[in-house]
Protein backbone atom coordinates (compact mmCIF):
# COMPACT_ATOMS: atom_id res chain seq x y z
CA UNK A 1 0.00 0.00 0.00
CA UNK A 2 2.74 2.27 0.99
CA UNK A 3 4.78 1.49 -2.26
CA UNK A 4 1.83 2.40 -4.32
CA UNK A 5 1.35 5.26 -2.84
CA UNK A 6 4.65 6.44 -3.43
CA UNK A 7 4.53 5.04 -6.64
CA UNK A 8 1.06 7.30 -7.21
CA UNK A 9 3.02 10.45 -5.99
CA UNK A 10 5.99 9.69 -8.06
CA UNK A 11 3.26 9.32 -11.17
CA UNK A 12 1.46 12.88 -9.80
CA UNK A 13 5.68 14.49 -9.85
CA UNK A 14 6.05 13.41 -13.49
CA UNK A 15 2.46 13.29 -14.52
CA UNK A 16 2.38 15.09 -17.74
CA UNK A 17 5.37 12.75 -19.54
CA UNK A 18 3.66 9.69 -17.96
CA UNK A 19 0.05 10.60 -19.12
CA UNK A 20 1.21 10.87 -23.03
CA UNK A 21 3.45 7.94 -22.28
CA UNK A 22 0.06 6.10 -21.41
CA UNK A 23 -2.27 7.69 -23.86
CA UNK A 24 0.22 7.01 -26.97
CA UNK A 25 0.62 3.52 -25.86
CA UNK A 26 -3.03 3.30 -25.84
CA UNK A 27 -3.04 4.66 -28.93
CA UNK A 28 -0.77 2.61 -30.99
CA UNK A 29 -2.69 -1.03 -29.21
CA UNK A 30 -5.61 0.42 -30.73
CA UNK A 31 -4.46 1.42 -34.51
CA UNK A 32 -1.44 -0.09 -35.13
CA UNK A 33 -3.32 -3.33 -36.35
CA UNK A 34 -4.56 -1.22 -39.02
CA UNK A 35 -1.31 0.00 -39.94
CA UNK A 36 -0.31 -3.89 -40.38
CA UNK A 37 -3.62 -4.69 -42.56
CA UNK A 38 -2.27 -1.32 -45.02
CA UNK A 39 0.89 -2.42 -45.16
CA UNK A 40 0.06 -6.24 -46.05
CA UNK A 41 -2.31 -5.23 -48.50
CA UNK A 42 0.32 -3.06 -49.92
CA UNK A 43 3.38 -5.50 -50.13
CA UNK A 44 5.27 -7.98 -51.87
CA UNK A 45 7.32 -10.83 -50.92
CA UNK A 46 7.06 -9.85 -46.95
CA UNK A 47 8.28 -13.18 -45.41
CA UNK A 48 10.68 -13.55 -42.17
CA UNK A 49 11.46 -10.54 -39.66
CA UNK A 50 11.37 -7.22 -41.75
CA UNK A 51 9.44 -4.28 -40.55
CA UNK A 52 8.28 -3.31 -43.66
CA UNK A 53 7.30 -5.18 -46.71
CA UNK A 54 10.43 -5.18 -49.56
CA UNK A 55 8.51 -3.81 -52.52
CA UNK A 56 5.25 -2.28 -52.99
CA UNK A 57 2.72 -2.83 -55.05
CA UNK A 58 -1.03 -2.69 -55.49
CA UNK A 59 -1.68 -5.86 -57.33
CA UNK A 60 -3.81 -7.09 -53.91
CA UNK A 61 -5.93 -4.02 -54.71
CA UNK A 62 -6.45 -4.96 -58.76
CA UNK A 63 -7.31 -9.03 -57.17
CA UNK A 64 -9.67 -7.98 -54.36
CA UNK A 65 -11.75 -6.37 -57.06
CA UNK A 66 -11.64 -8.67 -60.28
CA UNK A 67 -11.05 -11.69 -58.58
CA UNK A 68 -13.81 -11.28 -55.25
CA UNK A 69 -16.07 -8.86 -57.12
CA UNK A 70 -15.96 -6.17 -54.97
CA UNK A 71 -18.03 -3.69 -56.62
CA UNK A 72 -20.72 -6.27 -57.35
CA UNK A 73 -20.10 -7.33 -52.96
CA UNK A 74 -20.34 -2.96 -52.27
CA UNK A 75 -23.62 -2.61 -54.08
CA UNK A 76 -24.95 -5.71 -52.22
CA UNK A 77 -24.10 -4.16 -48.99
CA UNK A 78 -25.35 -0.65 -49.73
CA UNK A 79 -28.34 -1.51 -50.95
CA UNK A 80 -28.87 -3.99 -47.64
CA UNK A 81 -27.93 -1.02 -45.47
CA UNK A 82 -30.09 1.34 -47.22
CA UNK A 83 -32.65 -0.30 -46.78
CA UNK A 84 -32.56 -1.08 -43.41
CA UNK A 85 -31.92 1.79 -42.33
CA UNK A 86 -34.87 3.38 -44.31
CA UNK A 87 -37.12 0.63 -42.63
CA UNK A 88 -35.96 1.23 -39.08
CA UNK A 89 -36.13 4.50 -39.31
CA UNK A 90 -39.79 4.51 -40.01
CA UNK A 91 -40.65 1.90 -37.67
CA UNK A 92 -38.54 4.11 -34.91
CA UNK A 93 -40.45 7.64 -35.86
CA UNK A 94 -43.59 6.52 -34.69
CA UNK A 95 -42.58 4.41 -31.89
CA UNK A 96 -40.31 7.08 -30.47
CA UNK A 97 -42.51 9.50 -30.30
CA UNK A 98 -44.97 7.25 -28.43
CA UNK A 99 -42.56 6.35 -25.73
CA UNK A 100 -40.59 9.90 -25.43
CA UNK A 101 -44.02 12.07 -25.58
CA UNK A 102 -47.12 10.21 -24.71
CA UNK A 103 -48.07 8.64 -21.25
CA UNK A 104 -48.34 5.32 -21.55
CA UNK A 105 -48.56 3.05 -19.00
CA UNK A 106 -45.91 0.09 -18.48
CA UNK A 107 -43.47 2.37 -20.34
CA UNK A 108 -40.52 0.71 -18.94
CA UNK A 109 -41.67 -2.71 -19.43
CA UNK A 110 -42.37 -1.57 -23.14
CA UNK A 111 -38.98 -0.02 -23.30
CA UNK A 112 -37.08 -2.98 -22.07
CA UNK A 113 -39.02 -5.26 -23.99
CA UNK A 114 -38.01 -3.59 -27.43
CA UNK A 115 -34.98 -3.66 -26.23
CA UNK A 116 -34.70 -7.19 -25.01
CA UNK A 117 -32.76 -8.30 -28.86
CA UNK A 118 -29.95 -6.38 -27.15
CA UNK A 119 -30.15 -8.78 -24.22
CA UNK A 120 -30.05 -11.91 -26.27
CA UNK A 121 -27.09 -13.10 -28.13
CA UNK A 122 -27.89 -12.43 -32.16
CA UNK A 123 -27.47 -16.20 -33.00
CA UNK A 124 -30.09 -17.18 -31.10
CA UNK A 125 -32.62 -15.81 -32.93
CA UNK A 126 -30.81 -15.76 -36.01
CA UNK A 127 -31.51 -19.24 -35.83
CA UNK A 128 -34.96 -18.87 -35.83
CA UNK A 129 -34.81 -15.96 -38.53
CA UNK A 130 -33.51 -18.13 -40.52
CA UNK A 131 -35.66 -20.60 -40.55
CA UNK A 132 -38.76 -18.29 -41.27
CA UNK A 133 -37.00 -16.98 -44.13
CA UNK A 134 -36.14 -20.48 -45.64
CA UNK A 135 -40.17 -20.86 -45.24
CA UNK A 136 -40.92 -17.28 -46.91
CA UNK A 137 -38.15 -17.81 -49.67
CA UNK A 138 -36.81 -14.20 -48.41
CA UNK A 139 -33.24 -16.58 -47.96
CA UNK A 140 -30.60 -14.62 -50.60
CA UNK A 141 -32.56 -11.59 -51.42
CA UNK A 142 -31.55 -8.31 -50.45
CA UNK A 143 -35.27 -7.59 -48.79
CA UNK A 144 -34.55 -10.58 -46.78
CA UNK A 145 -31.56 -9.59 -45.37
CA UNK A 146 -32.22 -6.22 -44.84
CA UNK A 147 -35.38 -7.69 -42.80
CA UNK A 148 -33.14 -9.49 -40.47
CA UNK A 149 -30.83 -6.53 -40.15
CA UNK A 150 -34.10 -5.02 -38.76
CA UNK A 151 -34.09 -7.06 -35.74
CA UNK A 152 -31.18 -5.06 -34.30
CA UNK A 153 -31.06 -1.82 -35.78
CA UNK A 154 -34.77 -0.87 -34.89
CA UNK A 155 -34.25 -1.34 -30.79
CA UNK A 156 -31.31 1.52 -31.62
CA UNK A 157 -32.99 3.65 -33.62
CA UNK A 158 -36.12 3.67 -30.78
CA UNK A 159 -33.73 4.07 -28.09
CA UNK A 160 -31.98 7.10 -29.97
CA UNK A 161 -35.54 8.85 -31.09
CA UNK A 162 -37.15 8.28 -27.91
CA UNK A 163 -34.80 10.07 -25.83
CA UNK A 164 -34.76 12.73 -28.40
CA UNK A 165 -38.24 12.65 -28.31
CA UNK A 166 -38.15 13.03 -24.56
CA UNK A 167 -36.17 15.98 -24.58
CA UNK A 168 -37.86 18.42 -26.54
CA UNK A 169 -38.89 21.13 -24.79
CA UNK A 170 -42.74 21.54 -23.99
CA UNK A 171 -42.48 25.39 -24.49
CA UNK A 172 -41.80 25.83 -28.13
CA UNK A 173 -44.65 23.22 -29.11
CA UNK A 174 -47.25 25.09 -26.97
CA UNK A 175 -45.85 27.96 -28.83
CA UNK A 176 -47.02 26.57 -31.98
CA UNK A 177 -50.54 25.82 -30.97
CA UNK A 178 -51.48 28.75 -29.18
CA UNK A 179 -49.98 30.47 -32.63
CA UNK A 180 -53.38 28.38 -34.48
CA UNK A 181 -51.02 25.42 -35.69
CA UNK A 182 -52.96 22.11 -35.05
CA UNK A 183 -51.20 19.04 -34.18
CA UNK A 184 -49.98 17.60 -37.51
CA UNK A 185 -48.84 20.53 -38.41
CA UNK A 186 -47.35 21.41 -35.42
CA UNK A 187 -45.50 17.71 -35.73
CA UNK A 188 -44.76 18.46 -39.45
CA UNK A 189 -43.48 21.94 -38.80
CA UNK A 190 -42.46 22.28 -35.46
CA UNK A 191 -41.00 18.59 -33.67
CA UNK A 192 -39.64 16.84 -37.09
CA UNK A 193 -37.11 19.78 -37.77
CA UNK A 194 -36.22 20.13 -34.38
CA UNK A 195 -35.56 16.12 -33.88
CA UNK A 196 -33.59 15.81 -37.14
CA UNK A 197 -30.15 15.78 -35.66
CA UNK A 198 -31.31 13.04 -33.81
CA UNK A 199 -32.78 11.29 -36.54
CA UNK A 200 -29.74 11.62 -38.34
CA UNK A 201 -27.82 10.33 -35.34
CA UNK A 202 -30.35 7.44 -35.45
CA UNK A 203 -29.49 6.92 -39.13
CA UNK A 204 -25.95 6.92 -38.87
CA UNK A 205 -25.88 4.23 -35.76
CA UNK A 206 -28.80 1.86 -37.86
CA UNK A 207 -26.06 2.24 -41.33
CA UNK A 208 -22.68 1.50 -39.47
CA UNK A 209 -24.86 -1.85 -37.63
CA UNK A 210 -25.79 -2.65 -40.70
CA UNK A 211 -22.87 -2.17 -42.48
CA UNK A 212 -20.89 -3.99 -39.87
CA UNK A 213 -23.79 -7.08 -39.42
CA UNK A 214 -22.27 -10.21 -39.21
CA UNK A 215 -23.71 -12.81 -37.82
CA UNK A 216 -27.68 -12.66 -39.47
CA UNK A 217 -26.53 -11.90 -42.48
CA UNK A 218 -24.14 -14.72 -42.27
CA UNK A 219 -27.22 -16.74 -41.53
CA UNK A 220 -29.44 -15.84 -44.25
CA UNK A 221 -27.50 -14.41 -47.21
CA UNK A 222 -26.67 -16.48 -50.60
CA UNK A 223 -24.72 -16.03 -53.71
CA UNK A 224 -26.86 -12.85 -54.43
CA UNK A 225 -26.19 -11.08 -51.57
CA UNK A 226 -23.02 -11.53 -50.30
CA UNK A 227 -21.84 -8.35 -48.19
CA UNK A 228 -18.70 -7.30 -47.50
CA UNK A 229 -18.34 -8.67 -43.69
CA UNK A 230 -19.51 -12.07 -45.04
CA UNK A 231 -16.59 -11.54 -48.12
CA UNK A 232 -13.95 -10.88 -45.75
CA UNK A 233 -15.13 -14.04 -43.63
CA UNK A 234 -14.88 -15.92 -46.75
CA UNK A 235 -11.58 -14.40 -47.69
CA UNK A 236 -9.74 -15.15 -44.49
CA UNK A 237 -10.98 -18.75 -44.91
CA UNK A 238 -9.68 -18.89 -48.28
CA UNK A 239 -6.04 -17.86 -46.59
CA UNK A 240 -4.74 -15.16 -49.17
CA UNK A 241 -3.94 -12.58 -46.70
CA UNK A 242 -3.00 -9.82 -48.98
CA UNK A 243 -5.89 -10.14 -51.13
CA UNK A 244 -8.01 -9.98 -47.95
CA UNK A 245 -6.22 -6.90 -46.19
CA UNK A 246 -6.95 -5.13 -49.41
CA UNK A 247 -10.72 -6.09 -48.97
CA UNK A 248 -10.69 -4.90 -45.29
CA UNK A 249 -9.05 -1.51 -46.46
CA UNK A 250 -11.99 -0.98 -48.60
CA UNK A 251 -14.09 -2.04 -46.39
CA UNK A 252 -13.31 0.26 -43.47
CA UNK A 253 -13.65 3.51 -45.64
CA UNK A 254 -17.25 3.97 -45.09
CA UNK A 255 -16.58 3.12 -40.71
CA UNK A 256 -14.06 5.96 -41.19
CA UNK A 257 -16.64 8.70 -42.53
CA UNK A 258 -19.00 7.32 -40.15
CA UNK A 259 -16.25 8.30 -37.34
CA UNK A 260 -15.95 11.43 -38.86
CA UNK A 261 -19.19 11.72 -38.59
CA UNK A 262 -19.82 10.89 -34.86
CA UNK A 263 -17.14 13.15 -34.02
CA UNK A 264 -18.99 16.17 -35.75
CA UNK A 265 -22.37 15.15 -34.62
CA UNK A 266 -23.31 12.65 -32.10
CA UNK A 267 -22.37 12.58 -28.75
CA UNK A 268 -20.60 8.90 -28.44
CA UNK A 269 -22.22 7.86 -25.16
CA UNK A 270 -25.66 7.56 -27.19
CA UNK A 271 -23.61 5.15 -29.28
CA UNK A 272 -24.10 2.77 -26.27
CA UNK A 273 -26.21 3.98 -24.25
CA UNK A 274 -30.00 2.26 -22.98
CA UNK A 275 -28.69 1.11 -19.34
CA UNK A 276 -27.62 4.57 -18.13
CA UNK A 277 -28.88 4.04 -13.80
CA UNK A 278 -28.39 0.00 -14.28
CA UNK B 1 -68.63 11.31 -22.38
CA UNK B 2 -66.72 13.47 -23.85
CA UNK B 3 -63.84 13.21 -22.16
CA UNK B 4 -63.84 9.22 -21.50
CA UNK B 5 -64.29 9.44 -25.37
CA UNK B 6 -60.39 11.62 -25.74
CA UNK B 7 -58.89 9.60 -23.32
CA UNK B 8 -60.18 6.75 -25.80
CA UNK B 9 -58.70 8.17 -28.76
CA UNK B 10 -55.64 9.35 -27.03
CA UNK B 11 -54.61 6.13 -25.75
CA UNK B 12 -55.58 4.27 -29.67
CA UNK B 13 -53.06 7.00 -31.16
CA UNK B 14 -50.55 6.06 -28.98
CA UNK B 15 -51.39 2.42 -29.63
CA UNK B 16 -51.53 3.04 -33.07
CA UNK B 17 -47.82 4.66 -32.65
CA UNK B 18 -46.08 2.15 -31.07
CA UNK B 19 -47.44 -0.48 -33.29
CA UNK B 20 -44.66 -0.39 -35.49
CA UNK B 21 -41.45 -0.83 -32.93
CA UNK B 22 -43.40 -3.93 -31.17
CA UNK B 23 -44.86 -5.47 -34.75
CA UNK B 24 -40.62 -5.48 -35.62
CA UNK B 25 -40.18 -6.99 -31.92
CA UNK B 26 -42.54 -9.71 -32.43
CA UNK B 27 -42.07 -10.78 -35.95
CA UNK B 28 -37.89 -10.53 -35.84
CA UNK B 29 -37.78 -10.92 -32.43
CA UNK B 30 -40.46 -13.20 -30.47
CA UNK B 31 -41.62 -15.28 -33.60
CA UNK B 32 -37.67 -16.22 -34.49
CA UNK B 33 -36.76 -16.83 -30.56
CA UNK B 34 -40.20 -19.09 -30.33
CA UNK B 35 -38.97 -21.08 -33.53
CA UNK B 36 -35.77 -21.88 -32.18
CA UNK B 37 -37.03 -22.92 -29.10
CA UNK B 38 -39.72 -25.26 -30.58
CA UNK B 39 -37.37 -26.64 -32.87
CA UNK B 40 -35.13 -27.34 -29.93
CA UNK B 41 -37.82 -29.72 -28.92
CA UNK B 42 -38.37 -31.41 -32.41
CA UNK B 43 -36.42 -35.08 -33.26
CA UNK B 44 -33.59 -34.23 -35.48
CA UNK B 45 -34.75 -33.66 -39.36
CA UNK B 46 -38.45 -33.83 -38.29
CA UNK B 47 -41.48 -31.28 -37.96
CA UNK B 48 -43.68 -33.19 -35.58
CA UNK B 49 -43.20 -34.55 -32.30
CA UNK B 50 -41.69 -33.74 -28.88
CA UNK B 51 -37.97 -34.90 -27.69
CA UNK B 52 -35.37 -33.62 -25.04
CA UNK B 53 -32.53 -35.66 -26.67
CA UNK B 54 -31.19 -32.28 -28.18
CA UNK B 55 -30.79 -31.01 -24.27
CA UNK B 56 -29.72 -34.24 -23.44
CA UNK B 57 -27.01 -34.57 -25.54
CA UNK B 58 -25.24 -31.32 -25.54
CA UNK B 59 -25.97 -30.83 -21.26
CA UNK B 60 -24.96 -34.55 -21.17
CA UNK B 61 -21.36 -34.24 -22.77
CA UNK B 62 -18.23 -33.42 -20.92
CA UNK B 63 -17.27 -30.98 -23.01
CA UNK B 64 -19.89 -28.79 -22.61
CA UNK B 65 -19.09 -28.02 -19.22
CA UNK B 66 -15.50 -26.64 -21.03
CA UNK B 67 -17.35 -24.35 -23.40
CA UNK B 68 -19.48 -22.45 -21.17
CA UNK B 69 -16.65 -22.39 -18.73
CA UNK B 70 -14.44 -21.04 -21.71
CA UNK B 71 -17.68 -18.48 -22.69
CA UNK B 72 -18.09 -16.99 -19.38
CA UNK B 73 -14.10 -16.77 -18.28
CA UNK B 74 -13.79 -14.82 -21.94
CA UNK B 75 -16.73 -12.41 -20.96
CA UNK B 76 -15.87 -12.16 -17.30
CA UNK B 77 -11.82 -11.29 -18.29
CA UNK B 78 -12.65 -9.06 -20.79
CA UNK B 79 -15.11 -7.27 -18.47
CA UNK B 80 -12.51 -6.84 -15.53
CA UNK B 81 -10.00 -5.97 -17.91
CA UNK B 82 -11.82 -3.39 -19.88
CA UNK B 83 -12.64 -1.40 -16.69
CA UNK B 84 -9.39 -1.93 -15.66
CA UNK B 85 -8.23 -0.32 -18.82
CA UNK B 86 -11.16 2.47 -18.99
CA UNK B 87 -10.91 4.47 -15.56
CA UNK B 88 -7.35 5.80 -15.93
CA UNK B 89 -7.68 6.12 -19.46
CA UNK B 90 -10.91 8.08 -18.70
CA UNK B 91 -9.18 9.74 -15.80
CA UNK B 92 -6.35 10.84 -18.20
CA UNK B 93 -8.77 12.12 -20.81
CA UNK B 94 -10.41 13.94 -18.58
CA UNK B 95 -7.64 16.23 -17.50
CA UNK B 96 -8.38 17.46 -21.25
CA UNK B 97 -4.54 17.38 -22.24
CA UNK B 98 -3.44 18.61 -25.66
CA UNK B 99 -4.32 16.02 -28.31
CA UNK B 100 -6.74 14.43 -25.61
CA UNK B 101 -9.94 14.89 -28.62
CA UNK B 102 -8.15 12.73 -31.01
CA UNK B 103 -7.57 9.97 -28.27
CA UNK B 104 -11.30 10.39 -27.51
CA UNK B 105 -11.65 9.12 -31.10
CA UNK B 106 -9.45 6.47 -30.71
CA UNK B 107 -11.63 4.78 -28.33
CA UNK B 108 -14.46 4.84 -30.41
CA UNK B 109 -12.21 2.90 -33.56
CA UNK B 110 -13.08 -0.54 -32.28
CA UNK B 111 -16.94 -0.39 -32.46
CA UNK B 112 -17.09 1.56 -35.69
CA UNK B 113 -14.98 -0.61 -37.93
CA UNK B 114 -16.54 -4.27 -38.72
CA UNK B 115 -15.16 -6.95 -36.07
CA UNK B 116 -13.48 -8.96 -38.91
CA UNK B 117 -11.26 -6.74 -39.89
CA UNK B 118 -10.40 -5.38 -36.28
CA UNK B 119 -9.36 -9.27 -35.75
CA UNK B 120 -7.41 -9.56 -39.29
CA UNK B 121 -5.20 -6.66 -38.27
CA UNK B 122 -4.39 -8.17 -34.51
CA UNK B 123 -3.99 -11.56 -35.97
CA UNK B 124 -1.32 -9.86 -37.85
CA UNK B 125 -0.41 -7.65 -35.75
CA UNK B 126 0.16 -10.16 -32.49
CA UNK B 127 1.31 -12.93 -35.33
CA UNK B 128 5.09 -14.65 -35.28
CA UNK B 129 6.11 -12.33 -37.99
CA UNK B 130 3.88 -9.24 -36.36
CA UNK B 131 5.48 -5.90 -35.00
CA UNK B 132 4.92 -7.22 -31.52
CA UNK B 133 7.15 -9.89 -32.05
CA UNK B 134 9.40 -7.92 -34.04
CA UNK B 135 9.99 -5.63 -31.28
CA UNK B 136 10.71 -7.77 -28.58
CA UNK B 137 12.51 -9.83 -30.55
CA UNK B 138 14.67 -7.25 -32.46
CA UNK B 139 14.02 -4.07 -30.31
CA UNK B 140 13.94 -4.64 -26.73
CA UNK B 141 15.28 -8.53 -27.49
CA UNK B 142 14.22 -9.94 -24.15
CA UNK B 143 12.62 -12.78 -26.32
CA UNK B 144 15.06 -15.26 -28.87
CA UNK B 145 11.98 -17.10 -30.51
CA UNK B 146 8.34 -15.45 -31.55
CA UNK B 147 6.06 -15.45 -28.70
CA UNK B 148 2.77 -17.53 -29.41
CA UNK B 149 -0.16 -14.98 -29.11
CA UNK B 150 -2.39 -15.98 -31.97
CA UNK B 151 -4.85 -18.79 -31.10
CA UNK B 152 -3.98 -18.79 -27.85
CA UNK B 153 -6.53 -18.11 -24.60
CA UNK B 154 -4.25 -14.74 -23.52
CA UNK B 155 -4.74 -13.41 -26.70
CA UNK B 156 -8.47 -14.19 -27.21
CA UNK B 157 -8.76 -12.23 -23.93
CA UNK B 158 -6.29 -9.29 -25.81
CA UNK B 159 -8.22 -9.63 -28.99
CA UNK B 160 -11.58 -8.99 -26.75
CA UNK B 161 -10.58 -6.38 -24.71
CA UNK B 162 -9.71 -4.76 -28.14
CA UNK B 163 -12.91 -4.96 -29.37
CA UNK B 164 -15.08 -4.81 -26.50
CA UNK B 165 -13.51 -1.88 -24.27
CA UNK B 166 -14.95 0.71 -25.79
CA UNK B 167 -18.58 0.47 -24.04
CA UNK B 168 -16.68 0.59 -20.89
CA UNK B 169 -14.73 3.62 -21.50
CA UNK B 170 -17.39 5.58 -23.55
CA UNK B 171 -19.83 5.25 -20.31
CA UNK B 172 -17.70 5.83 -17.83
CA UNK B 173 -15.98 9.24 -20.20
CA UNK B 174 -19.71 10.77 -19.78
CA UNK B 175 -20.27 10.01 -16.15
CA UNK B 176 -17.05 11.24 -15.71
CA UNK B 177 -17.46 14.68 -17.60
CA UNK B 178 -21.11 14.97 -15.89
CA UNK B 179 -19.43 14.88 -12.69
CA UNK B 180 -19.60 18.22 -10.10
CA UNK B 181 -16.14 19.38 -10.03
CA UNK B 182 -17.25 20.60 -6.70
CA UNK B 183 -17.44 17.54 -4.98
CA UNK B 184 -13.77 17.09 -5.68
CA UNK B 185 -12.53 20.66 -4.95
CA UNK B 186 -14.95 20.12 -1.18
CA UNK B 187 -12.30 17.17 -0.29
CA UNK B 188 -9.00 19.01 -1.68
CA UNK B 189 -10.15 22.08 0.27
CA UNK B 190 -10.94 19.43 3.52
CA UNK B 191 -7.23 18.20 2.72
CA UNK B 192 -7.71 15.23 1.24
CA UNK B 193 -4.62 13.97 -0.95
CA UNK B 194 -5.22 13.45 -4.92
CA UNK B 195 -5.34 9.74 -4.11
CA UNK B 196 -7.77 9.79 -1.40
CA UNK B 197 -10.24 11.88 -3.54
CA UNK B 198 -9.87 9.40 -6.63
CA UNK B 199 -10.13 6.52 -4.10
CA UNK B 200 -12.78 7.64 -1.62
CA UNK B 201 -14.78 10.16 -3.93
CA UNK B 202 -13.99 10.46 -7.64
CA UNK B 203 -14.89 6.50 -8.20
CA UNK B 204 -17.50 5.99 -5.65
CA UNK B 205 -19.43 8.74 -8.00
CA UNK B 206 -18.51 7.07 -11.06
CA UNK B 207 -19.09 3.35 -10.51
CA UNK B 208 -22.60 3.47 -11.68
CA UNK B 209 -20.96 4.73 -14.92
CA UNK B 210 -18.09 2.22 -14.94
CA UNK B 211 -20.74 -1.05 -14.04
CA UNK B 212 -22.87 0.07 -16.26
CA UNK B 213 -20.49 0.30 -19.21
CA UNK B 214 -19.00 -3.25 -17.59
CA UNK B 215 -22.98 -4.90 -18.84
CA UNK B 216 -22.65 -3.42 -22.21
CA UNK B 217 -18.94 -4.80 -22.59
CA UNK B 218 -20.53 -8.49 -20.89
CA UNK B 219 -23.10 -9.10 -23.09
CA UNK B 220 -21.38 -7.95 -26.16
CA UNK B 221 -18.08 -10.70 -25.27
CA UNK B 222 -20.57 -13.39 -24.19
CA UNK B 223 -22.44 -12.68 -27.32
CA UNK B 224 -19.14 -12.81 -29.55
CA UNK B 225 -19.34 -14.44 -32.70
CA UNK B 226 -17.19 -12.83 -35.60
CA UNK B 227 -13.99 -12.60 -32.87
CA UNK B 228 -13.55 -16.28 -31.83
CA UNK B 229 -14.99 -17.62 -35.17
CA UNK B 230 -11.64 -16.48 -37.02
CA UNK B 231 -9.57 -15.89 -34.39
CA UNK B 232 -10.35 -18.87 -31.39
CA UNK B 233 -8.37 -21.68 -33.49
CA UNK B 234 -9.51 -24.41 -31.17
CA UNK B 235 -11.32 -22.66 -28.68
CA UNK B 236 -14.56 -22.20 -29.43
CA UNK B 237 -17.10 -20.30 -27.19
CA UNK B 238 -21.18 -20.96 -27.19
CA UNK B 239 -21.65 -19.14 -30.11
CA UNK B 240 -19.02 -20.48 -32.73
CA UNK B 241 -19.97 -23.75 -31.41
CA UNK B 242 -23.67 -23.72 -32.38
CA UNK B 243 -22.97 -22.12 -35.75
CA UNK B 244 -20.04 -25.27 -36.46
CA UNK B 245 -23.88 -27.34 -35.73
CA UNK B 246 -24.76 -25.72 -39.25
CA UNK B 247 -21.66 -25.20 -40.93
CA UNK B 248 -19.74 -28.91 -40.38
CA UNK B 249 -22.46 -31.22 -40.49
CA UNK B 250 -24.40 -32.06 -43.25
CA UNK B 251 -27.39 -32.28 -43.58
CA UNK B 252 -27.17 -29.05 -41.10
CA UNK B 253 -28.25 -29.84 -37.16
CA UNK B 254 -30.85 -27.10 -36.87
CA UNK B 255 -32.32 -28.84 -33.61
CA UNK B 256 -29.06 -29.53 -31.74
CA UNK B 257 -27.76 -26.10 -32.55
CA UNK B 258 -31.47 -24.62 -31.52
CA UNK B 259 -30.70 -26.74 -28.39
CA UNK B 260 -27.57 -24.64 -27.63
CA UNK B 261 -28.48 -21.72 -28.51
CA UNK B 262 -31.64 -21.61 -25.59
CA UNK B 263 -29.11 -22.49 -23.30
CA UNK B 264 -27.00 -19.95 -24.21
CA UNK B 265 -29.72 -17.18 -24.11
CA UNK B 266 -30.82 -18.87 -20.61
CA UNK B 267 -27.38 -18.49 -19.56
CA UNK B 268 -27.11 -14.72 -20.68
CA UNK B 269 -30.25 -14.27 -18.69
CA UNK B 270 -29.65 -15.54 -15.96
CA UNK B 271 -26.29 -14.17 -15.20
CA UNK B 272 -27.39 -10.84 -16.15
CA UNK B 273 -30.50 -10.65 -13.53
CA UNK B 274 -28.04 -11.71 -11.43
CA UNK B 275 -25.63 -9.43 -12.33
CA UNK B 276 -28.03 -6.32 -12.39
CA UNK B 277 -29.80 -7.34 -8.68
CA UNK B 278 -25.77 -7.64 -7.26
CA UNK B 279 -25.17 -4.01 -9.22
CA UNK B 280 -28.25 -2.34 -7.90
CA UNK B 281 -27.46 -3.11 -4.23
CA UNK B 282 -24.44 -1.02 -3.54
CA UNK B 283 -26.08 1.90 -4.87
CA UNK B 284 -29.21 1.66 -3.16
CA UNK B 285 -27.61 1.78 0.19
Amino acid sequence: MKTLRQYLRALLNAKRLLAYTFLLCFFLWVTTPFLMILLKSLGRNWFGKLWLPPEFTLDWYKWAVTVTNIPEVLRNTLIIAGIAVGISTLIAIPTGWALGRRKIPGKEVIMSTILLPRMIPPIAYALGVAQIFYRLHLIDTHLGVAIAHVAICAPYAILVLASTFEGLDERVLEAASVCGANNLRTFFHVTLPLVMPGILSSIIFTFTTSYNEFTLTLMTYGPKTITLPVRTYLAVGEGYWEVTSALSMILIIPSLFVLFMIQRQVQPEKLVGGFKGV
Amino acid sequence: MTSFFKRRRYGLISLLMLLPGLASFFGLFFYPMLVTVVRSFRPEGLTEGWTLEHYAGFLGQASTRQVILLTFFLAIACTLLSIVLSVPLTLLLRQKLAGHRLFRLTILIPITVPGLVGALGLLLFYGSRGWLNLLLIQGLRVVQDPVKINYTLTGLVIFYVWHYFSYTAVTTLSTLEGLDPAFEEAARVAGASPWQVLRHVVLPLIMPGILAGSVLTFMAAFGAFSIPLITGGSYRPLAVQIYKQIEVYTPARWEAASAMAVVMALLQLVFLTFYMRVLRRPSAS
